[in-house]
């Protein structure tokens, strides 16, 4: 289970976070929607402490994530130990960050996985093609097997298709669907509307860092209850 | 323009072919076969100065060319630009992330001793370290400002070819470490990112994923820099270390034959450069996997 409680985030005297409370149960699928910009991303990056809260407190399976807590004060956590809380959060991101040294392969075993996981995506047969060699959807097919490598408790996927030409796209969200089907805890930030409602169990609206508006698809996509939601969803369900 | 001008000459759709067989004649460059003419004499004539000229005297070139004393300094030039290479660059791998470090103290030392060993010429250099009897005459090693547990001789300890070795060492550093700089700055930060994400440890970060990528930009430029040191090895024969410039310069203080003396040493750079050109053409093969479809 995943719980951010009074997040806040900043950049300079930009508020990109305010006050963003979420609760994600534990083999669920929650979609993150929202205008560029709203701080989707770095909602995400907070999750895995790519980037540091400045308010508030994000846990993974109740453990605290960047800090240890003694009494009354937070004590932020040594790089090794932030580095040894990632390995238990997948991230997959929007261009796809494969190490374009190593086969796909070698990018699996990397992250601790093998040609197993290639097989779940689909792609044993390109082991040892390097990343260059691959189109954009096989590339970002590789980068979530990587992901599973570390058999997180948790994939976080910042925009993993908005890099895809359109006809690759349907490979990478199958794969997604395949992985929410078995079980796994994943937040994702998508403009797939399709996908949201097919897969999601809970969507969240996010708008200017604020949490606007969460529920079941068919309540936030059908049934709006804030008018920023609205208006951004006519724009995006033509 | 034969094609155009038949076009245009002809009236329509009298003489003209069937449009899906005309001939495509190239076009032609008069001027590349007169600019390559003439170019091709100015060489001809500079090779046959060149093997005409009695001045190159070549019956000596190629008496002295392998001869046991060349041989013996072209030995310590090997070792010199060998040993200054490994030192310079362990140095620069330790300098570069020193200098790029959130650590001020680190990246302030690194930025002070980039500063001063590039400003400083090789021979000063080269010179204040064969000198330094003068400035220390006993060195230790022992707590910092409290007792000392080795005692040297400064002069026992830093030898002529030491001081040499010492000087090239560090102003091969100072250039390496920018080397190194560039090749990570080249890195996508992206790349680490994915890296963080995946939870892989720093050191393994910077050997597996930061290092590998980085090799792609460092190595033309330590190619370049490694040619430079073999070269500069030559300054060092103002500390009368027998390498391969300072040994020509011995025979021909005492033959006078000072150009083709001058020539044996020519080639011999010449060559040597060739064959690190050729191992450079092989490693960076080795570092471009991947790159190439």
């Amino acid at each position: 289970m995943i719980e951010l409680s009074g997040v806040h985030k900043s950049f300079g005297t930009l508020e990109v976070l305010r006050d963003v409370t979420l609760t994600v149960p534990a083999g669920s699928v929650t979609v993150i929607l929202g205008p560029s910009g709203s701080g989707k991303s770095t909602l995400l990056r907070c999750i895995n402490h790519l980037e540091k809260v400045d308010r508030g407190r994000v846990r993974v399976d109740g453990e605290l994530i960047g800090y240890r807590r003694a009494g009354d004060k937070l004590y932020e956590l040594s790089e090794r130990h932030i580095l040894k809380q990632r390995a238990k959060i997948g991230f997959v991101f929007q261009t796809f960050n494969l190490f374009p040294h190593m086969t796909a392969l070698q990018n699996v075993a990397e992250a601790g996985g093998g040609i197993e996981l290639l097989e779940r995506v689909g792609l044993a047969h390109k082991a040892h093609s390097y990343p260059r060699q691959l189109s954009g959807g096989q590339q970002q097919r590789v980068a979530i097997a990587r992901a599973l490598g570390r058999q997180p408790k948790l994939i976080l996927f910042d925009e993993p298709t908005s890099a895809l030409d359109p006809e690759l796209v349907g490979e990478v969200l199958d794969v997604m669907r395949d992985l929410a089907r078995a079980g796994t805890t994943m937040i994702v930030v998508t403009h797939e509307i399709g996908f949201a409602r097919e897969v999601a169990d809970t969507i969240v609206f996010l708008d200017e860092g604020r949490l606007l508006e969460q529920g079941p698809p068919t309540e936030v996509l059908d049934n709006p209850q804030h008018e920023r939601t609205r208006a951004f969803l006519s724009k995006v369900l033509v | 323009m034969s094609l155009l001008s038949r076009t245009t000459a002809s009236p329509p759709g009298v003489t003209e072919p069937p449009s899906d067989n005309l001939v495509v004649v190239p076009a032609r460059h008069p001027w590349r076969w007169i600019a390559a003419a003439a170019v091709l004499i100015v060489v001809a004539q500079f090779l046959h100065g060149l093997i005409t000229n009695p001045g190159w005297d070549w019956a000596t070139f190629f008496g002295y060319f392998f001869e046991k004393s060349v041989m013996d300094a072209l030995l310590i030039t090997l070792e010199l630009t060998f040993a200054g290479a490994v030192l310079g660059f362990a140095g620069g791998i330790v300098l570069a992330p020193m200098r790029m470090s959130k650590n001020p103290v680190l990246a302030w030392v690194s930025w002070t001793f980039i500063w001063v060993f590039r400003s400083v010429p090789l021979i000063v250099q080269l010179l204040f370290w064969a000198n330094l009897g003068y400035l220390y005459d006993r060195l230790q090693i022992g707590v910092p400002f409290g007792p000392g547990f080795l005692h040297f001789e400064t002069s026992t300890l830093v030898s002529a070819f030491g001081a040499a070795l010492l000087g090239l060492a560090l102003h091969e550093a100072a250039y390496a470490a920018e080397i190194v700089r560039a090749g990570i700055l080249s890195v996508d930060s992206r790349q680490l990112e994915a890296a963080a994400a995946l939870g892989i440890p720093r050191l393994r970060q910077f050997r597996r994923i930061l290092l590998p990528q980085a090799m792609r930009a460092i190595l033309p430029n330590a190619a370049n820099e490694l040619v430079n040191l073999l070269k500069s090895t030559s300054v060092v024969y103002v500390l009368a270390i027998g390498e391969l410039f300072y040994q020509v310069q011995v025979i021909y203080g005492r033959n006078g034959r000072v150009v083709p003396l001058l020539l044996v040493a020519t080639v011999w750079y010449v060559i040597l450069t060739a064959a690190l050109s050729v191992l450079q053409h092989y490693v960076e093969r080795r570092y471009s996997r991947g790159y190439v479809r």
